[in-house]
């Protein structure tokens, strides 16, 4: 038994790339499939350093489209897997990941957004929301945890092990260059010093006796014969989910419920939009922010109740309105007007934002 | 009227040309030292050029503040995209004047950049292996998860090839305490020993350094830095 990469609880100051790559040690992943791209190449390069000591796996496949079908293959032969990329890498997993969710079956992907469309920039975005959210073939059911800091890195990495394997359901972290690259401080720890049990892995294939006399068959299909019978399997996946939703759904707001102006924002951007409300609300203005950490399925109960007390929304991303759809689409028919702040592919100050904010309120 | 001038510089011989070579994990602060070292030579009216080797991603450590240290008086050789071919993250060829640098006259501090290779990345440069002045540092920060315990450090610092000394970087970004500059300055020392090789400062910010004074617990020089990194792209 190799001896634990995480002991007890330590302060470390860390790049966020770094902090992926121990959460996923700590969680117990048992192998890492992945292709290089920046900015995510340091999840590569330190669980590659750690794994021989660890007893963990690599494999490098020659492209995204391998990496995320190998992930499929390490899950369905019972292992923790999981992959990690950005940009193109990302359009590319998509196909994979869709397989995923015909199957129902858990997989972790980490994904550091870079500047698009294609190769664009390797630095930041957040421009992989829709994408990461909505982007196979077909309605696919998945969960995106947008984090914003590096302490957020290492718990939604592990927790993301274990919603994939609890729901059996795809599952991501998106970050981005930002915090793939940027260095502070976070608490790394053992999941079972916190109480966090791992939920367990199984072989999906190839377990022993007779399928249909000793077990239940084991059949994972992304293939249908006629409509009526996938139509049958969607409205299952529907229904899982709709219940599914309230228990995983997770947000952060301040005052969002009793502002005149409630900022909404995700990931690294909600730092700055933090910051900016918490300045402008010691100078007395009514302003809240909502910052929906779920990014799918969103807090849907929340959300709009925000949207129908506030007067003004202000949505703020480094992106053309990609997180703006996924929350005009849950708050339809809501009273309040909607205003953005869009920066695509550079990052936003909290200056920016307090500024956007004044020409909204007085 | 008497004016006092109070100073804190270093004092080193005239004469003798100072090269330094920081290697280390990467994110251990390499840069943020190089570039101090190199300020702090130039202010001295030293004449100084600060070699950026960072091999994996050549053209965005010191980018952004390479005008800075240029019109600090520094000279500066590093990348700039536009000077290249390929995409800019993945540079593979290293640059003439780089590559010459130890030939040049002046003090020369290189920033071994990323890490990987360690001080081997000095292989590149003419002349490195018979450069009598060349000294090559490694960067540890004990807060990093990598050099986080004395066994760590000692086992790390041996996979870096050849290193001349230590210097004691160790910190928690805006977290950081005195006590955490200490307690790395004990172990960094006792690595040192172990491994034979001297230390050459305690690196600390300038409002942590001068809670701790001109020397730290182990009695190694402590070296004031200003933020200069946050700036960059990383």
């Amino acid at each position: 038994m190799p001896e634990k990469p995480i002991k007890g609880e330590k302060r470390y100051f860390m790049t966020g790339n770094e902090v992926v790559a121990y959460a996923a040690m700590a969680a117990g992943a048992d192998i890492m499939y992945g292709y290089p791209i920046t900015p995510q190449n340091e999840i590569m390069h330190y669980w590659t350093r750690m794994a021989p000591k660890y007893q963990r796996e690599f494999l490098q496949t020659e492209d995204e489209l391998s990496a995320g079908f190998t992930t499929i293959g390490g899950v369905l032969a019972g292992r923790r897997a999981f992959t990690a990329t950005a940009g193109p890498g990302n359009t590319l997993m998509q196909e994979p990941i869709s397989m995923a969710e015909a199957m129902r079956l858990p997989m972790v992907v980490i994904v550091q957004q870079r500047g698009g469309p294609s190769t664009a920039t390797v630095i930041y975005s957040q421009q992989e929301v829709t994408m990461t959210t909505f982007g196979g073939n077909g309605e696919g059911y998945r969960i995106v945890y947008s984090t914003a800091t590096h302490q957020e890195l290492y718990d939604y990495t592990i927790k993301a092990f274990n919603t994939a394997w609890k729901y059996r359901l795809p599952t991501f972290v998106l970050g981005d260059g930002y915090q793939a690259k940027m260095r502070e401080s976070l608490t790394m720890y053992d999941p079972e010093v916190r109480g966090v049990t791992m939920e367990p892995t199984e072989p999906y294939v190839g377990k022993a006796g007779t399928p249909g006399v000793d077990r239940e068959p084991a059949q994972y299909r992304n293939t249908y014969n006629v409509e009526e019978e996938l139509y049958e399997v969607l409205q299952e996946m529907e229904k899982d989910f709709v219940a599914l939703s309230p228990v995983v759904a997770e947000y952060e707001s301040l005052a969002a419920e009793e502002s005149d102006l409630v900022v909404i924002s995700h990931g690294v951007v909600s730092r700055a939009v933090k910051e900016a409300v918490e300045e402008l609300r010691g100078q007395g203005l009514s302003v809240g922010y909502f910052r929906p950490i779920t990014l799918r399925p969103l807090a849907e109960k929340e959300l709009r109740a925000a949207a129908n007390k506030a007067k003004k929304l202000l949505m703020v991303e480094s992106a053309y309105g990609q997180m703006a759809r996924l929350i005009k689409d849950e708050i339809y028919g809501c009273s309040a007007e909607i205003d953005t702040l869009y920066k695509p592919g550079v990052g936003i100050t909290a200056e920016e934002v307090a500024n956007k904010i004044k020409t909204l309120i007085k | 009227m008497f004016i006092t001038i109070l100073s804190c510089e270093v004092h080193i011989p005239i004469t003798k040309r100072i090269v330094e070579a920081f290697v280390g994990e990467y994110a251990s602060g390499k840069s943020e030292v190089a570039v101090n070292r190199a300020l702090e030579l130039s202010r001295s009216k030293r004449p100084v050029t600060l070699v950026d080797l960072d091999l994996v991603e050549p053209c965005y450590t010191l980018r952004p503040i390479k005008n800075e240290l240029i019109a600090s008086g520094i000279d500066v050789l590093a990348w700039e995209t536009r000077e290249t071919l390929g995409l800019g993250e993945a540079g593979n060829i290293i640059k003439a004047d780089s590559r010459w640098a130890l030939r040049r006259s002046g003090d020369i501090i290189l920033d071994v950049g990323y890490g990987v290779d360690g001080s081997r990345t000095l292989n590149l440069l003419e002349g490195s292996a018979d450069d009598k002045d060349l000294k090559i540092v490694a960067v540890i920060n004990a807060s990093r998860p990598m050099t986080g315990s004395l066994e760590q450090i000692v086992e790390y610092v041996g996979q870096l090839g050849r290193v001349d000394m230590l210097i004691n970087n160790t910190h928690l970004g805006d977290e950081t305490v005195a006590e955490i500059v200490q307690e790395g300055a004990i172990l960094v020392t006792e690595a040192a020993r172990i491994l034979g090789i001297p230390v050459l400062a305690t690196a600390a910010t300038t409002e942590i350094a001068a809670t701790i004074g001109s020397e730290d617990v182990k009695g190694n020089r402590v070296w004031p830095l200003e933020r200069y990194m946050p700036r960059t792209l990383w």
